[in-house]
């Protein structure tokens, strides 16, 4: 059976809800810049079409709701998908991603005589190195970034929830580095690779 | 005190969680998982380290994970550290020699463990700096 393509408001609706993997009417609105109504109707829409489920006040992704945002995005991302410049930034991004995902390992975790021990951030010289290598991994993927942003303004979102990450970080906010609950540079970063893979219609590589 | 499998232990920790291990295949068996109020019943048993479908279960709260590939450093490594919850990694049978290899994704594999773990009450040892053991209960 051949998936219906989403329009682009149900689309971004859904898209934020699998990224999100829960999420609620207000977080949906600000993720989209859609205004809440327009977000209830769409969620609604899904809803029906039984792409998004609702419990506990929040939308979670329904049955299809993979099957139903890779058929849209091979769609309104065809012409991305060709594109050489940004071919050749997203083969890069893997090579950035796993620096990320080990600097957020090392931020999280020391090693004492090889063994691995949580860090106690007591050390601010060792903390500073890690925000300043996290720091630089995230002005890598500017240029990825810019040049998804020319195909699609939603990827502007990603640059401006890094800079705010990362600006109360400077300003002590340690807890943005990598915390789960809040819009941590860790938080922003998976995200955005959820959502790169699927606009360019690649799978994750473990 | 039977050890059932071993893996790569995401963090060191004295919490030792039990529960019924509950293999998670999809989002929707997460979703029914914490429809059904109950999810601290269980240890969760998925399939990768990138399995990204578990969040909600763990920001509700979950109480340990064992997955069957990814390591430490991966996105669910780095969650469960940030939730101080107890996982065991790229776990494998300790009664078979099947072992997950980068790159090789024999579904035999994956699927055994499934089948030995699932619906077993298990408890998660992670007390060692490198190695989580799923003991069973």
């Amino acid at each position: 059976m051949s998936m219906p393509v989403l329009g682009k408001s149900d689309y971004r609706v859904l898209n934020v809800v699998t990224l999100k993997k829960m999420a609620t009417t207000p977080v949906l609105a600000e993720a989209t810049g859609l205004s809440t109504d327009q977000v209830e109707a769409a969620l609604s829409a899904l809803a029906d079409s039984g792409l998004v489920l609702t419990a506990a006040g929040s939308a979670f992704p329904g049955d299809g709701a993979d099957a139903a945002l890779a058929a849209s995005a091979a769609e309104h991302y065809a012409e991305v998908r060709e594109d050489a410049g940004v071919i050749a930034l997203v083969d890069r991004f893997e090579d950035i991603n796993s620096q990320l995902l080990i600097t957020m390992s090392a931020w999280q975790q020391v090693d004492v005589g090889g063994h691995k021990v949580a860090n106690d951030h007591t050390d601010a010289g060792y903390d500073d190195k890690i925000i300043t290598r996290i720091d630089r991994l995230v002005q890598r993927l500017g240029p990825l970034l810019a040049a998804l942003t020319a195909f699609d303004q939603h990827f502007a979102g990603y640059r401006e929830r890094f800079d705010a990450a990362l600006a109360g970080i400077d300003e002590g906010r340690h807890e943005l580095v990598s915390s789960p609950t809040q819009d941590s540079v860790h938080t922003v970063w998976f995200e955005f690779h959820e959502d790169l893979l699927r606009t360019m219609g690649r799978e994750r590589k473990e | 005190m039977e050890i059932l499998a071993e893996g790569y232990n995401a963090f060191e920790t004295d919490k030792s969680p039990s529960g019924v291990v509950k293999y998670l295949d999809k989002p929707q068996d997460v979703i029914k998982l914490i429809q059904s109020g109950k999810l601290k019943e269980h240890i969760l048993l998925v399939r990768g380290g990138t399995t990204t479908f578990l969040t909600p279960a763990l920001s509700m709260g979950a109480i340990g994970v064992i997955t069957m590939s990814g390591a430490p450093e991966s996105h669910l490594g780095i969650l469960s550290r940030e939730f101080q919850m107890p996982c065991v990694m790229t776990a494998y049978l300790t009664t078979s020699d099947s072992r997950y290899e980068v790159g090789n994704v024999d579904e035999k594999h994956f699927r055994e463990i499934a089948e030995t773990l699932d619906g077993r009450t298990v408890r998660l040892d992670c007390t060692d700096s490198t190695v989580g053991r799923v003991i069973e209960a």
